[in-house]
C-alpha cells in the first residue's frame, strides 16, 4: 500500500513538474523509476512511454480544440516518428541496459542545456515568434500541398530535414521513453519555421502516436507491467491537471535551475550506471 | 515566387475547425475513460493490499480480461485502461482518415493509412520477434 502511493505520489511530482516546464514527463519518469523504484531500465522505458502518451492525449485534445496543434503538418511527420519509434522499439530490445542509461545520460545534459538556453531566450526576447517563409516547390503540386501543410501566417519549410529529424525523434522516444518533444520542437521551430506555440502543440499531438507504436512494441514483448502503469500514470495525469493550473502563478526561472540541477545530477548517475 | 493557393483552401479552415473539434472529443474521451479504469484497479489493488513492485506481473491475455472484470480484479482494470490509452491515439488517426476521405483529401488519407499499416507492422513484427 505504501509503495503504491508512493509510485503514485512521484507520478504526481512529474506529472506537476513537466507540465510546469513544458515536458511530456519521460525525462523525469525513467530517472525515477530507475533510481527510485529500482525498475529494470527498459521496464521503466515501458512504463513512462504509456505514461507520456497520457499527457500527451489530455494535452493534444485541448490544443486541437483552441486550433493551435496542426493536424496536417502532425499526420504527415507522424509517418516518420512511427517508423523511427519501430526501428527503436526493436533496437532497445537488442542494446544492453548499460549503452541505453549512457544514451539517456546524453539526452538529460542536452534536455537540460536546451531548458536553460530556452529561460535565457524568454528573458531576452519575449516577443512574437515570426515564422519563416518556406521556398516554393519544384512543382505546382509539392507546392499546393506544402501550403495545406501551413497555417495562418507560415508554411513549413525544409520538409526533408524535418522528416529525417521525425525519424530520429522517433527512434529517440521508443529507445528512452521520452515523447521526443525536445527534439521535435526545435526542429519545427528552428528549422521548419513553424510558430513556436504551433510547434509546441503538434509535436504534443504527435507524441500519442509515436509513444503507442514504440509501446505496442514493449507490451508484445512483455516490456509493460501494468502494476506499475496503474499508479505512475494517474499520478502523472493529476500532476499534469494541477500543473496546467498552476503555471500562470508559478515563478519558472527558479523552476528551470533546479530542473538543470536535477538533470545533471541524474545525468551523472545515468553515466555512472552505463560505466558500470 | 508565390505559390497558389491548395484547391479549396477557403473551405478548409471551416471543416479542419470541425475535424480538429472531433478529434480533441475522441481524445478526451479516450483518456478520460483510460485513467478512469487504471483508477479502478489502482483502487481495487490498494484495497487487496497488493504492491506494484511485488514482482507478480501478469502477462496480456486478452480472453482472461472479461473475467477479471467481472471478478473485480484490478489486473482487468489495469489491462483495459492499458489498453484503452494505447488505442486512443491509433483511434484518433483513423477517425482523422475518415474524415480526410470524406473531404476529397486523398493525400493526407493515405497519410493517415501509412500510420496505421506502419503500427500493423510493428505488432506483426514485435510477436515475430518476441516469439523468436
Amino acid at each position: 500500500m505504501t509503495i503504491l502511493l508512493v509510485l503514485a505520489a512521484a507520478g504526481f511530482g512529474a506529472g506537476v513538474f513537466g507540465s510546469l516546464l513544458g515536458l511530456g514527463g519521460g525525462v523525469l519518469i525513467v530517472p525515477l523509476l530507475t533510481f527510485g523504484f529500482g525498475l529494470p531500465f527498459r521496464e521503466a522505458v515501458g512504463v513512462s512511454l504509456v505514461c507520456v502518451i497520457v499527457t500527451s492525449s489530455a494535452a493534444a485534445g485541448v490544443y486541437l480544440e483552441r486550433h493551435l496543434a496542426n493536424m496536417r503538418l502532425g499526420m504527415l511527420l507522424e509517418v516518420f516518428t512511427v517508423s523511427g519509434a519501430l526501428v527503436g522499439g526493436l533496437v532497445a530490445f537488442l542494446l544492453p541496459d548499460r549503452v541505453l542509461a549512457g544514451l539517456f545520460a546524453i539526452l538529460l545534459v542536452y534536455t537540460g542545456v536546451t531548458m536553460m538556453l530556452r529561460g535565457a531566450t524568454a528573458r531576452g526576447d519575449a516577443g512574437p515568434v515570426v515564422a519563416a517563409e518556406g521556398p516554393a516547390g519544384p512543382a505546382e503540386a509539392a507546392g499546393a500541398f506544402r501550403a495545406a501543410l501551413g497555417g495562418p501566417g507560415y508554411r513549413p519549410a525544409r520538409l526533408g530535414v524535418g522528416i529525417a529529424g521525425s525519424l530520429f525523434a522517433g527512434m529517440v522516444s521508443a529507445l528512452l521513453g521520452v515523447g521526443g518533444g525536445i527534439v521535435k520542437v526545435p526542429l519545427m521551430h528552428l528549422v521548419m519555421g513553424i510558430p513556436l506555440k504551433v510547434a509546441t502543440a503538434t509535436s504534443n499531438f504527435m507524441i500519442g502516436v509515436t509513444g503507442a507504436a514504440s509501446a505496442i512494441v514493449y507490451l508484445m514483448r512483455g516490456g509493460i507491467d501494468p502494476l506499475v502503469v496503474g499508479p505512475t500514470a494517474v499520478g502523472v495525469f493529476a500532476g499534469a491537471m494541477v500543473g496546467s493550473r498552476v503555471a500562470q502563478r508559478i515563478e519558472l526561472r527558479f523552476l528551470r535551475l533546479l530542473f538543470a540541477a536535477v538533470m545533471a545530477l541524474t545525468a551523472l548517475q545515468m553515466a555512472l550506471r552505463a560505466l558500470g | 515566387m508565390t505559390v497558389p493557393a491548395p484547391v479549396g483552401a477557403g473551405s478548409l479552415t471551416a471543416r479542419a475547425a470541425r475535424v480538429d473539434s472531433r478529434i480533441a472529443r475522441i481524445l478526451r474521451v479516450g483518456t478520460l475513460v483510460s485513467i478512469g479504469l487504471l483508477t479502478i484497479g489502482v483502487a481495487f489493488m490498494a484495497a487487496a493490499g497488493r504492491s506494484p513492485l511485488d514482482g507478480s506481473w501478469p502477462a496480456l491475455d486478452l480472453g482472461r480480461i472479461p473475467g477479471d472484470l467481472l471478478a473485480l480484479r484490478p489486473e482487468g482494470f489495469l489491462w483495459l485502461g492499458l489498453i484503452t490509452m494505447l488505442a486512443t491515439p491509433l483511434v484518433r488517426v483513423a477517425a482523422a482518415v475518415i474524415e480526410f476521405i470524406a473531404g476529397g483529401e486523398r493525400r493526407m488519407a493515405g497519410l493517415g493509412t501509412a500510420v496505421l499499416v506502419l503500427i500493423a507492422i510493428a505488432v506483426i513484427v514485435a510477436q515475430r520477434t518476441a516469439a523468436a
